[in-house]
């Protein structure tokens, strides 16, 4: 196969500002960046008590939270499906087919990759960090930020593992966005179809845009951790 | 007489089967300055940390300037009165500078009062030419240092120390010994907990010695 030709013509695409490029472009950074804003609190917050505080039930928890990281995405969309259809107990909300529901998908995706990043990241701080806050007068909120705030390049690292994790994902978003072009379709989305057919171009301009997000992310984390480099 | 700053009455700690601490009775008198001697592993980092609320006891009475809790209950608010500083201190990664405004953030002190307490640790420590600092770029003694000026800083009721002079070299022995020596000015309570033998013989600090789980005051 000439790979030059379609290669050609998707920097061509890319130039020239496909509105149909630029619109699966749009979605994927919005809805990826939206479902990992509001998942990133919640389970910031679950990997960092399931470090540091032990309660019953606490082990199981994270054994559950670390089997959701190699459960197969397209189980997941097919659950979101079942339970967002008409006939779903959350179908009278007519999610189905909506960016919403590729961005509910996104969320519990990320989700498990969040907490278990945050886990690792809290139990590798320096036990001192905790019990300095505490020393120095800090409640226990702020001890916990403070000891967030010192591991705060794992926990970015987490944030920037669930974004790529989400703006990657094809089988859940194709199941629950259903791949509608001007509403649901998205960059890996896009990119599965016009390979299918036979449209490379696009394929390609797509996959670049998303190797450049990917690598844009990452080289912005370096850089965050280069200028905190404190340590 | 007057009433100590700190007593404590029938404080158990155990490990186990193991009892490392059980003292009948010890009071902390104001503006007093203990060094805390025994042998390793006697128990001065624990009875320090369970004075500083940073681990409970199995049972016990403590009384902080007629404050009488009982452990493991810790009253939250004697964090901003005792302040405990760690054999080997940790440095928060950010400036030597918002290291010691940290406790002052957390007592909620106006931003020109904390500036002004800054400014004066870091001069009281030899420092202030390493305020912009990261920790990471400090030398073991001037870290040590950094730690008595953040806690310093704080003008705590009751200074907790833990070995301050383990680890360093000559010069940064000679220099915490310096600032133990200022530590000692009639007002502020000390308790220095250690093996080295000339912060034990520093003028006018009393010897507490720790043994068998007990506790008596040997000198004047």
């Amino acid at each position: 196969m000439d790979l030059l030709e379609p290669t050609r013509r998707a920097f061509a695409l890319l130039l020239a500002g496909d509105p149909r490029l630029l619109e699966a472009i749009w979605l994927s950074l919005w809805v990826s960046v939206a479902a990992i804003a509001l998942v990133a609190l919640p389970s910031v917050s679950l990997g960092f008590l399931l470090a540091k505080k032990r309660f019953p039930g606490r082990r199981a928890a994270v054994v559950l939270v670390q089997a959701l990281l190699s459960f197969p995405t397209v189980v997941i969309g097919l659950i979101l499906y079942l339970l967002l259809s008409r006939r779903g107990p959350f179908g009278s909300f007519g999610l189905l087919f909506t960016p919403t529901a590729i961005m509910i998908g996104y969320m519990v995706i990320a989700f498990p990759i969040l907490v278990v990043f945050t886990i690792s990241a809290v139990q590798g701080a320096d036990p001192r960090v905790y019990e300095t806050a505490r020393a120095l007068g800090a409640g226990r909120l702020r001890a916990s930020l403070t000891t967030l705030w010192e591991v705060r390049f794992g926990i970015l690292a987490a944030v920037v593992n669930g974004f790529g994790r989400a703006i990657s994902e094809v089988g859940m978003a194709i199941m629950v966005g259903g791949n509608i072009e001007g509403l649901t379709r998205n960059i890996p989305t896009a990119i599965a179809l016009e390979t299918t057919k036979g449209e490379f171009a696009q394929g390609i301009a797509l996959g670049l845009v998303l190797m450049v997000v990917a690598l844009g992310v990452n080289v912005l984390l370096a850089v965050l951790q280069g200028a905190g480099g404190l340590r | 007489m007057s009433a100590p700053l700190l007593e404590l009455c029938g404080l158990r700690k155990s490990f186990g089967e193991r009892i490392l601490l059980d003292i009948d009775r010890l009071a902390i008198e104001q503006g007093g300055a203990y060094v805390l001697v025994g042998a390793n592993g006697c128990g001065k980092t624990t009875l320090m940390r369970i004075i500083a609320g940073l681990e409970p006891a199995q049972r016990g009475s403590m009384e902080f300037r007629g404050e009488r809790s009982t452990q493991p209950w810790y009253p939250e608010h004697l964090r901003r009165e005792i302040v405990y500083v760690h054999q080997h201190p940790y440095l928060f990664h950010t400036s030597l500078r918002h290291n010691l405004e940290y406790g002052l953030k957390c007592r909620a002190l106006a931003p020109d009062e904390r500036a002004r307490r800054v400014e004066e640790a870091l001069e009281w420590a030899g420092l202030r030419d390493r305020a912009a600092t990261p920790p990471a770029r400090l030398s073991g003694g001037e870290k040590q240092r950094a730690a008595l000026a953040r806690a310093r800083a704080l003008a705590p009721e009751l200074l907790l120390l833990d070995e301050p002079t383990s680890n360093l070299d000559r010069e940064g022995r000679a220099q915490t010994l310096a600032l133990l020596a200022q530590l000692r000015d009639g007002r502020r309570t000390v308790i220095v907990a250690c093996h080295d033998q000339e912060v034990i013989n520093l003028v006018g600090y009393a010897r507490l010695r720790l043994e068998d789980g007990g506790i008596a005051l040997q000198s004047g």
